[in-house]
Formats: structure tokens, sequence, C-alpha cells
């Protein structure tokens, strides 16, 4: 080695080149940049099926015997968090970020008659406590999951990013009109049976995702339906967009863990049961039976609360596509037998409901 | 006014909604006119609507201590018997930072995707020892974030939602994190490399192991880590061998230079209200300055920083190290500086001299 005049020099060891990772690797772009799935080659793209890295190391990177172990990680399993598609729901969410401080526009609110203020005012101070729940839970399964499974947990990083925008963009409705923040409804505490409360993480992900979200994303896509304003569209077709990925990652979670881990069937299924029981009565869907956020939607619906019942129908109009949606999910995800084997009655209920 | 819009809203919801078709419900609307604070009007401004911008009223009054242990949002009226869900974090002092809010609407708006934003055709091949050292700094960089995934999230769903704008900020944190994990593995797979060895983790450990509170995490996150990554991340930039790397050093310190503007005013902001916050710090920091020193002995990061800023095996070991010296001197002073700023008393006599070393030695 070279001296370099007015430097001392340092003796360099540089063994640690012969202890790196897999070497020769050449990630070539793709048409939509350098996306995760593009550097998923060699020995990098290898999630195992059963993680033992507990010092928080990079998937891939040469080992250490003498690092410490810092990762107390409760999901090492890949069926346990596991999809297929993570990377590009991923990569969607970060380029479909959005502002609601600049992406909305407000200007166009303009004074609303007061029982439909009042009713808007309703149901974005029960909106702003769903999102509380879809922001915190994921969160504390974040840091329980092993880095070897850094895709989904990069999918669940964005979620809890996205509900962090909708609770905003909520709150900033219920004050941007005139009106303010109402009643909360406590539909989001930690019961049994509730989201919070979940040990596993399928568990959780079929509460969160499949059912409750789900009945979310269907009141969001109605939002045309309810929305008095160019702001109101844009906030609930923005929030269709995040949401709709969420309930993605879902599905998609359910049907790796359908086909990798068989003998753990019949327990999702008791999961779906549970989801079923609370999927129209449940106080975490906003049109939950007789709930004040469903009040407020079928007054937002029919147009004031003099239309409450031309209101009310198109909300029982809203219900069914939920349990449609919720049907076609759940067949996607691979549990679509219940729907035949008389084990779910959700069907019965929407023929009912149409009768 | 809003009494009186109350009370007028219950003598409609008596008299029950006119249709009462049969098959429909009577609605119960006792919900209506039930608001803390109704007739507020926050128009946009310049910059939009932003989440700062909304705190008129009693909605932005943000109480020392929230009591409240449902999701309750701030300001809406709160409903009785709701079982609660134990937050542990519901002191104002515990988290608090006043710029929470611009920062998350910040976040917002410099958001960036490493996928297509970093122009990674510029990274070209480099020597052997150049590339491998670029790809282990990478590689301890993706694991310092995640630790700081790993930290962050595991606090943030124990904050009571009267504080949201700590709890938004710090969800742009944690998304910023990911973004670097996932960047710093690109950089490492793009240029004929791999990733490198893992570090240590003693560090890593010492954060996420701080049990005495968010606060105390953040003093090693973000003032000890923080500071150390920041300087680094500016070294890299200075010597980006790419536009590539150039950008990915950029984007990356301005996320960092967000996560330590909340850090330090949370800092700043606990020990102005908690007696003796600044002494618990100097303890902390007395003990966390030993496990940093014990990493800095670890030659593969120094070595392999000495390489990138040589521009190869060839210098590294005198024009490289000296490079490294300086960075660290930079590192030693502003992290000195900022402790004095903070009111946390340091003695440098104190301190290990694995780190006193470099606020004397500078260049040679």
């Amino acid at each position: 080695m070279e001296q370099v005049e007015g430097f001392r020099e340092e003796p360099l060891k540089l063994d640690w080149m012969d202890r790196q990772g897999e070497w020769g690797m050449h990630a070539t772009t793709s048409k939509q940049g350098l996306t995760l799935a593009d550097i998923q080659i060699g020995s990098y793209g290898d999630a195992p099926d059963f993680s033992d890295n507990m010092t928080g190391r990079p998937r891939g990177a040469g080992v250490r015997n003498n690092s410490y172990r810092i990762g107390g990680y409760s999901v090492r399993s890949k069926s346990e968090i596991w999809l297929d598609n993570a990377s590009f729901l991923y990569e969607e969410a970060l380029q479909r970020q959005w502002s609601s401080a600049t992406d909305v526009p407000w200007h166009t609110i303009e004074p609303l008659p007061d029982d439909i203020e009042e009713a808007e005012c309703e149901l974005a101070t029960f909106l702003t406590e769903v999102e509380f729940v879809a922001g915190d839970v994921p969160a504390r399964w974040i840091s329980q999951t092993t880095p070897d499974y850094f895709e989904p947990r990069n999918v669940l990083l964005a979620q809890v990013m996205d509900e962090s925008r909708h609770m905003d963009v909520f709150r900033k409705r219920a004050l941007a009109n005139g009106g303010g923040l109402m009643q909360a409804t406590g539909g989001t505490a930690g019961v049994v049976g509730s989201i919070d409360l979940a040990r596993d993480f399928t568990e959780m992900s079929s509460r969160l995702h499949i059912s409750g979200e789900g009945a979310v994303l269907t009141i969001f896509r109605m939002g045309e339906l309810m929305a008095y304003n160019e702001a109101e569209k844009a906030i609930y077709r923005l929030c269709a967009q995040d949401e709709a990925r969420h309930v993605a990652f879902g599905v998609m979670h359910m049907r790796y863990m359908a086909e990798t881990a068989p003998e753990r069937r019949e327990e999702i299924e008791c999961y779906l049961d549970e989801a079923e029981r609370q999927i129209l009565a449940g106080s975490q869907n906003p049109a939950g039976a007789q709930t004040a956020s469903s009040e407020a939607l079928a007054i937002l619906l029919g147009g004031g609360k003099d239309q409450y019942d031309e209101g009310f129908r198109k909300l029982m109009a809203i219900r069914k596509r939920q349990v449609q949606e919720y049907i076609k999910r759940v067949k996607s995800a691979g549990f679509g037998e219940r729907f035949e084997n008389g084990r779910s009655n959700l069907l019965g209920m929407i023929q009912a409901s149409a009768a | 006014m809003a009494r009186a819009k109350a009370s007028q809203a219950a003598k409609e919801s008596e008299t029950g909604h006119p249709g009462a078709i049969e098959g429909i419900p009577q609605p119960k609307l006792d919900w209506r006119g039930r608001s803390n604070q109704w007739g507020t009007r926050v128009k946009p401004g310049k910059h939009g609507l932003r989440l700062g911008d909304i705190n008129v009223g009693i909605y932005g009054e943000i109480p020392d201590q929230w009591q409240d242990q449902t999701r309750n949002p701030r300001g809406a009226i709160p409903k009785k018997g709701v079982p609660p869900l134990g937050y542990a974090i519901r002191d104002k002092s515990d988290l608090w930072a006043e710029s929470a809010a611009d920062l998350y609407e910040e976040a917002i708006q410099r958001r960036w995707a490493p996928a297509t934003d970093i122009p990674w055709a510029a990274v070209t091949p480099l020597n052997e020892g150049l590339e491998r050292a670029i790809c282990q700094v990478c590689t301890e960089l993706c694991q310092y974030a995640n630790c700081d995934i790993e930290t962050i999230s595991s606090w943030q769903h124990q904050m009571a939602y009267g504080y949201h704008e700590v709890k938004q900020y710090l969800a742009t944190a944690s998304f910023d994190a990911a973004r670097q994990f996932e960047a710093f593995r690109k950089r490492a797979l793009v240029g004929g490399g791999g990733l490198g060895l893992e570090g240590p983790g003693e560090v890593n450990r010492m954060i996420l192991e701080s049990r005495g509170g968010w606060t105390e995490a953040v003093t090693y996150l973000f003032l000890l880590r923080g500071t150390f990554t920041t300087t680094m991340l500016r070294y890299l930039e200075k010597h980006a061998y790419n536009e590539a790397e150039a950008r990915l050093y950029r984007y990356a310190l301005q996320d960092k230079a967000r996560h330590m503007t909340y850090g330090l005013e949370h800092l700043q902001y606990a020990c102005a209200h908690q007696e003796d916050m600044s002494l618990i710090m100097q303890q902390l920091l007395f003990i966390g300055d030993r496990i940093f020193a014990r990493e800095l002995k670890d030659h593969v990061l120094r070595e392999a920083l000495a390489v990138v800023f040589a521009g190869g095996i060839e210098h590294a070991g005198t024009a490289g190290m000296a490079e490294y010296r300086r960075m660290m001197g930079d590192f030693m002073r502003a992290y000195v500086d900022t402790c004095e700023w903070l009111g946390v008393k340091r003695n440098p006599e104190l301190m290990p001299r694995e780190m006193t070393q470099y606020l004397v030695a500078e260049g040679s």
C-alpha cells in the first residue's frame, strides 16, 4: 500500500470483504424503474420458509456469528405473513401517495344545510376513529416481523402511512365547512373479538383487511352517492385507492396461507365465522345496523333528514354490496367452499334482504 | 350557539323522521346536535389545508395529560363506558414536539420513490474494492433503517390519540425508514456487488431495548445514532460516484433531517417540562456512549468508509482514514454541541476515548 504524504497510515484488515453476501448482482431496471421485484435476484430473492434471523440483518447479508440478537420476532414463518404480490403493492403505494393538504380541492366545499353538514361531520368523526385502528394495529405487528420478510412488512408500513393520512383527511373535512367533530362512537374499543386483540397475524389480517377494511372500501367506492362537492368526491376516491391495496394484502395473504399451511384452514374458517357475525351488525362498519354512522349515511345518501327513508334504501343496497364484495374476496382467498357447504349463511342474508 | 343547536336537533330527533315507512327502522338520531364546538370553518391557505391549520378553537387545545384511553378524536365528544385500550404514553412531555404537524405535511410533500426517482442507470462499474465498500456501507445503512422501523413501530401504538400530530408524523418517519431500507438494498444489488457483512448490532440492541420510555428511545435513536448517520450521509454524498448515489444520499439526508428535527425538538420539550430529564439523559448517554464506542472499535464500517472516501483500497489507509477522522470529528462536535444546546452536560473526560479522540485529532 502506498504511503500518501501528509497522512499517517492506518493498516487495514479488509477481512470483511471475504465475508460478504452473494457477489456479482446486476439488478436491472424495468419499465417501472428499479422495483422491489427487480432486485429479487440470486439468493437475495429467496425468502426462507422459516427465518432464524434474530439479528435484524438484511436478507442475504453475510452472517456474523458474534452479532447481537436484537429481534424478539414472533412472526418468523413465511406462511404467517407472506403474499405473492407484496412487492407490487408496496411500489404502487409509493407511487400513489397523495397529500390531503394539496390534492383535495378544499375550495369546492360550500356551506351545506345543517342536517347534511351534521351527517358529514358525524361520519367523518367515525371514520377518524376507524382509521386510528387501522394505523395502530399493523404498526404493532411490523416490529414483531423478521426483516427476512421485509416485502410484506414494507406494505404494512405503507398502510400505517395511508391510514395516518385518512385520519387527517376526515378530521380536516369535519373542520372545514362550518361544522366540527361530533360524538365518538367508541366502536373501536379493544373488546374481545376486535382487531386489537388478535393474537396471530392472519387472525388480525382477516379482521382488519378482509372484513373491516373491506366494508369501509365499499363505502368509499360509493362515495359519489354521498359526496356534495368535488372535495368529498376526491377524498373518497383517493381513500378507496389506498384501501383497495390494504384489502388486496389481506386476500393475497390468506390465499398464500391456505396454499402453504393447509393445517390452519379450519382455524381461518373460525376467524371468518367471527368476521361474518359482525359484518353487518359490527360497530366498526360505518354502514352497520342502527349505528350513528349508518344514520348519518342514510341522511347523506337520501339528501337530507327529510329523505331519510330514501337514504336508508340506498344504505341497504350498500350493505348488500358489502356482503357481495366480502364473499368475492373470501372466494378469491380460497375459502369459497364455506358459502356452498352451509358453514356461512351470508348468501341467505342477501336473499332475505332482497325479499 | 352550540347549545342552542343541540336543543333544536334534539327536538327534531324527538319528533321522529317524517317518512316512517314500514320496514324502515325509526332512526334514533341521538347523535345530532352533539358537538363540543360547532361552527368551525377552516379555509385552505397558500399551502393547502395543513394539519396544523386545523388546530383551531378547542380542536387545537393540546392538554399536558391525556386521560382518555379510547380512540376518541381530540375535540370530539367521548362516549361513556368504552373499555380502555391501555395507552402507555399519555403525557405530552413524553412525546411532544411543536413541529410535528409541519413535519408530517413536509414528509408528504417531499415524498420520493427509489424505483423511479433515482437514476439507477447512472451506476457504472467501479473497481472491486470500492464496490465492496459501498455495498458494505449500504448494508449497514439498511440495518440502521431496520432499527428505525422496529423502534418507531413498537412505540407508535402505545401513544395516546390526544397527540395525533406526533403519531402521524411518526407514521411518515417509519415509512421513510422503509424506503431507505429498500433504497440501500437496491444500491447494493445494482452495481455488480451484493450485500455486505451484517453489522455488530450492539447499538441497535441498545436503541430497541429503550424500556424507559419513548424519550429514552429518542435519545439513542435520534440524538446519538441519528447524528452519526446524518454526518455519515453527508460525507457519502460528498463522495458519491455517480448521480444515482448522490441523489440517494441526498434524499436520505432530507428524510433524516426531519427525523432529527422531531427528535431534538422533543428532547428539548422533555427537558423543559420534566424536572430531571436532562440528568436522566446525561446518565443514558453515559451508558450509550460506551456501547457506541465499543461498536466503533469494530473495524468493518470504518474500513469500508475509508475505502469509499479514498475511491478504492489503495489510499484507504491514508487519505481514506484521514477523511474518516474528519467525519468523526464533525460527528463528535455536532453531538457534543447538541447535548449542550439541550442542557445535557457532558464532560469529555468521562466520555470514551474512542469518541473523544476525534474532538482533537483532525485531518491527519
